[in-house]
Order: structure tokens, then C-alpha cells, then sequence
């Protein structure tokens, strides 16, 4: 009888073991951070800079002031499915091994000539997800043009981009800009915001489409005119965006007065009582249960409406 | 009708099982035990019979150590009615032939009107357990099975040859065996998985489906040596630099392929 051998390789160096440079190294380009910026602020020519561009672009007239309640819908919906669909693409991402497989049901309102691909599960809830997320996004951006609220996203001057740099800026000195969001945001925000509804979203779906299985595929010159290669080179940092997005948004939205922030955009009113906070913890709680029934047991019955669930 | 169906738990292949190399036994901790998959199928034939046919009752029987009642869970989840499992510390170890007498042992005991099994485990792969158990019983058996059809008193279903395939029937009682083409086995339901928790498991002892322990009749094969695989070594690379093709052609007829 012969002994097992060991196959393990020899033990790697614990894991943790950069975080004992990384963490201080972290601390020293914060405090190196603010600590620049609050030189810089001394200096008379910053000063002046910080004077002539206070930190918000002047709305276009006839810009609409506050939020309406169509709004405080739509941010929410939105929350709930990137929530969701950040999670199922990573699962689409890390599995090996899905619970099920799914195959579309070739009759009814969605047709096709060829045969539709069996896909996993996980694939099958991300695509479903993105597909009531275009829906959300379609009516937020019919209803932003059509109100007008799209000026307040959307940079209108050149001025935008140093009133932008004032504001990192102040944010850099910890002496962070005082804007009153129901009425106009910094200059930051504005960039922000729009990278994220105008450009970030914009790319998730086209890098998506590229890679599903709706892109036709002997489309010969189209295809090599852009690979998939490079839509997935794209599609996962543009994930990264918006989960350090939705990470520094939050943490300045609870930071910068939570009560009057959740108010604006949960409640459409500009106030420092509960009614916004309760309808946001409201939404969390939602947020939770999805994330927590988005299980295998509970998926199967939806997707068999509309599909074969398989092994 | 009753009709019985055969489980096994058994390491899930998804992972890389192991041999305890001194026991000469699997290595039930190395990887997740699971419900053989050809039993889910098998289960689904007796299910989809039941679906039709008010009035069935389907079994689920196994013989294993402790754990195996979580495969056994599995199963009433899916939708089988009661489960039966055959656990004795006198069972560790047992071979084909020690398995099939306890499993028809114990099939006398539950009662039972056809009994499906899967064609073989995926860890043994021994393939020849419903063919003992049948000929313990000294009933009919009709072996992998490709698709099924119960009725009331007969059974009857197709099974690949070489050269084609073939149709067989059989009275019941009977032992049938079924292959993975059988039948693509359900997912239990949210509401399976609740109701499974207040169906009856039954646990019997070697004493209770009346056997002894030390039962005659079954000679016992034991494992004497076990050894691991060796690693694989690294393939032979031909990189062309014009005779990559004879390379090739040495290659194969060296390894006696042409």
C-alpha cells in the first residue's frame, strides 16, 4: 500500500499580510491629501480662484427647483435593480457550477428564427433584470427631458469643470462645500451624475448587448468592428464604477445631511423631518427581502413562465 | 400501486472524490454527499406515474451510514411520499452482493408492487445491484431502461442493444432499471421542501427487516490494497518544424493507436 502523497503546494504567504503596508500607506496619501489641499487653500491666488468659482455652475434659466415625485419612483427602482443586477452579473461571473439552467419558451410575444441558447440561471435573472432596468431608464429619461429636469445633471457651461476642481478642492480640505441640492448641486455632483446616467449606463448596455445572446452573430463587419473581447473588457469596470459610485454617494448623501438629503429624494420636499428617512429605510427593507429571495428555489418558478428550467 | 425506487447517497462527482487508501473506503468527508443523480431520475419515472395515477404510493429506500438521510429529504422533497432507511453499523463496508440481499430484504419488509432503480451509482458504478436484487426476490427484471411506461398490472419500456433498440414488458411485481435517459428529474419547490420536513423517514435496523447480522448466503468481498492515482506526467510536445506530421504518426504507432 502506498502512502498518499502530498500534492498541496507549499503554503503561500498569508494573505493578510500586505494589509500591514497598505493600511498605513492608505493613512499617509490621505493625511499627504488634505493636507496638500489645505496648503493650497492658503495660497492668495487659490483663494481668488475658490472666490470667482465658488463650486456650482449657474443653472440655465427656467430651470426647474427641487424634485418631483416621479423621481423619488424611478431613483428608487433603480437602486433595487443595479442592487440586484451588480449582484446576479457577479454570480454569472464566479460560478462554475449554476443550480439551473434556463431555456426561453420560443412562442408567445418574444420570437426568434433561431433556437434560443440554454443559459444559467444566474444569466437568465441578470438579463431579465437588465431588461426592467432599460424599461426604468427609458421612462426616467423621457421624463427628465420632457420636465426639464435634465438641466440639472446635465453641465451646460465650460465653467462647470472649475467649479468642479474648487469643489474636490474643499472636499480635499475637509472643508466640504455647502450646497443646497434642492435647488442645484456643486459642480462635482453634476459631473457625477451625469458620468453615471450618460455615460456609465450608456456603455453597461451596449457592452451588455454585445455580449448577450441578442447580438446577431454573423454579423461579419459589425463584429469585428467591435469584438466582444472589448465589450467585456468594458462591462465589468464600468461595474466597478457604479459600485464606488453608489459607495461614495450614499456616504456623502448620510454625510451631508442625511434628513434633508433623504427628503429631496425620497419624499420630493425640501425638510429636515422623518418622512423621507422612513420611506428610504422602507426601501431598504425591500432591497433586503429581494436580495434575500433571489435564491435558486424561489427564481425557478418565475423563469418557467417563460422558459424551460433545467439541470 | 406502490412502486419502491432505489436511492443512494453518493460523493457528488462536481468534486474531486477521494479513497481513504487505508480502509480501501470512500472518503465520505472529502466532498458534499448528494442524491445520486440517475435515482433522481429514477424517482421522476415513479413521480410522473403518480401525477397520472392517484392512489400511488412511492418509497424511497436506501441502505447507508448516518448522513444519508439528507439525501433520503431530498427526495420526499422532490415529491416522494416516505422513505425508508436501512441503517446498521453491521452494513459498513458491504459489498454488491451484501447490499442487493439487504435491499431485497428490506424491499420484503416495505411491500411494494415495482421497484426502480438507477442503472449504476456514480461511485461505484457497479451497475448490478437491481439485477441481485431481483433475483433475490425471484422476479422479473427489465434493465436499462431508456424510457418507461407503467400501467396498472405490467411495465414495459425500451432499451438500447448495439444494433438497436429494444422493446420489453414485464407483469408486475417487477425490478426495473432505468438509465439517465429515462427522465430529466425535477426541482423540489419551496412548498416540496416544507412538507418534506413532516414526511415519514423510517429508519430500520438489519434485526427489523429480519436479517441477522452475520446472514449466510453472501460471500464478502473486502478491499485488500487501495492506491491513489498516480498524477498525471506531462504530455509529449511536438512543436513543427517540418516533420511535426511524422512526429505525430511515430507518436500514435509508438503508442500502438494506429
Amino acid at each position: 500500500m502506498t502512502a498518499p502523497t502530498s500534492t498541496k503546494p507549499a503554503p503561500a504567504r498569508n494573505r493578510w499580510s500586505r494589509l500591514v503596508w497598505l493600511v498605513p500607506a492608505a493613512i499617509l496619501v490621505l493625511a499627504a491629501v488634505v493636507l496638500a489641499a489645505k496648503g493650497l487653500r492658503e495660497l492668495p491666488a487659490v483663494q481668488s480662484f475658490l472666490t470667482a468659482y465658488p463650486g456650482e455652475s449657474e443653472l440655465p434659466h427656467g430651470a426647474p427647483v427641487g424634485f418631483p415625485a416621479w423621481l423619488g419612483w424611478q431613483h428608487f427602482l433603480n437602486s433595487l435593480l443595479i442592487l440586484l443586477i451588480i449582484r446576479s452579473g457577479w454570480q454569472v461571473r464566479t460560478t462554475t457550477r449554476p443550480p439551473a439552467y434556463f431555456t426561453r419558451n420560443n412562442t408567445g410575444p418574444i420570437k426568434t428564427r433561431g433556437k434560443p441558447a440554454k443559459i444559467s440561471l444566474h444569466l437568465w435573472f441578470h438579463l431579465s433584470l437588465d431588461a426592467l432596468w432599460v424599461l426604468n431608464g427609458a421612462v426616467f429619461y423621457v421624463l427628465l427631458f420632457a420636465t426639464g429636469q435634465w438641466m440639472r445633471i446635465v453641465p451646460t457651461n465650460w465653467d462647470v469643470f472649475p467649479h468642479a476642481a474648487s469643489a474636490a478642492l474643499q472636499y480635499a480640505s475637509l472643508n466640504w462645500p455647502v450646497e443646497n441640492g434642492w435647488a442645484n448641486y456643486n459642480s462635482l455632483q453634476v459631473l457625477a451624475y451625469f458620468t453615471t446616467v450618460f455615460i456609465a449606463a450608456p456603455l453597461a448596455i451596449i457592452t451588455g448587448l454585445r455580449m448577450s445572446g441578442a447580438w446577431p452573430k454573423d454579423a461579419g463587419r459589425l463584429n469585428r468592428a467591435y469584438p466582444i473581447e472589448l465589450a467585456r473588457a468594458i462591462h465589468l469596470p464600468v461595474m466597478f464604477y457604479f459600485t464606488a459610485f453608489i459607495i461614495v454617494h450614499i456616504t456623502l448623501v448620510l454625510a451631508t445631511g442625511a434628513l434633508r438629503n433623504l427628503n429631496h429624494m425620497y419624499a420630493a420636499r425640501d425638510d429636515t423631518g422623518w418622512a423621507g428617512f422612513a420611506i428610504f429605510a422602507a426601501s431598504l427593507a425591500v432591497m433586503t427581502a429581494a436580495w434575500i429571495l433571489a435564491k435558486p428555489i424561489f427564481l425557478r418558478p418565475i423563469a418557467s413562465l417563460t422558459g424551460k428550467v433545467t439541470r | 400501486m406502490k412502486i419502491v425506487v432505489l436511492v443512494k447517497q453518493v460523493p457528488d462527482t462536481y468534486e474531486d472524490r477521494k479513497l481513504d487508501t487505508a480502509a480501501g473506503l470512500v472518503d465520505r468527508g472529502a466532498c458534499e454527499p448528494v442524491l445520486d443523480e440517475i435515482n433522481e431520475r429514477a424517482l421522476e419515472v415513479a413521480l410522473r406515474y403518480r401525477d397520472g395515477n392517484k392512489g400511488t404510493e412511492v418509497v424511497l429506500l436506501s441502505m447507508g451510514p448516518e448522513g444519508t438521510a439528507s439525501a433520503l429529504r431530498k427526495g420526499l422533497s422532490m415529491g416522494a411520499d416516505v422513505a425508508v432507511h436501512v441503517l446498521d453499523s453491521a452494513l459498513s463496508g458491504a459489498d454488491l452482493g451484501r447490499t442487493a440481499a439487504v435491499l431485497a430484504a428490506a424491499l420484503r419488509a416495505t411491500g411494494f408492487d415495482l421497484v426502480i432503480a438507477g442503472n449504476a451509482s456514480t461511485d461505484g458504478g457497479g451497475g448490478v445491484v437491481p439485477a441481485m436484487v431481483a433475483e433475490h426476490l425471484g422476479l422479473p427484471h427489465l434493465t436499462f431502461l431508456d424510457a418507461v411506461e407503467i400501467s396498472a398490472g405490467t411495465v414495459a419500456g425500451v432499451r438500447a442493444t448495439e444494433h438497436g433498440s429494444l422493446g420489453v414488458h414485464a407483469l408486475l411485481p417487477a425490478v426495473i432499471s432505468v438509465t439517465e435517459r429515462s427522465a430529466e428529474a425535477r426541482f423540489p419547490n419551496f412548498k416540496g421542501i416544507l412538507k418534506a420536513k413532516k414526511k415519514p423517514l423510517q429508519v430500520l435496523s438489519l434485526a427489523e427487516i429480519g436479517l441477522d447480522p452475520a446472514f449466510a448466503g453472501a460471500g464478502r468481498s473486502a478491499v485488500v490494497t487501495a492506491a491513489e492515482r498516480p498524477a498525471r506526467t506531462g504530455g509529449t510536445r511536438i512543436t513543427d518544424e517540418g516533420t511535426a506530421g511524422e512526429q505525430l504518426a511515430d507518436f500514435l504507432a509508438s503508442a500502438r493507436l494506429i
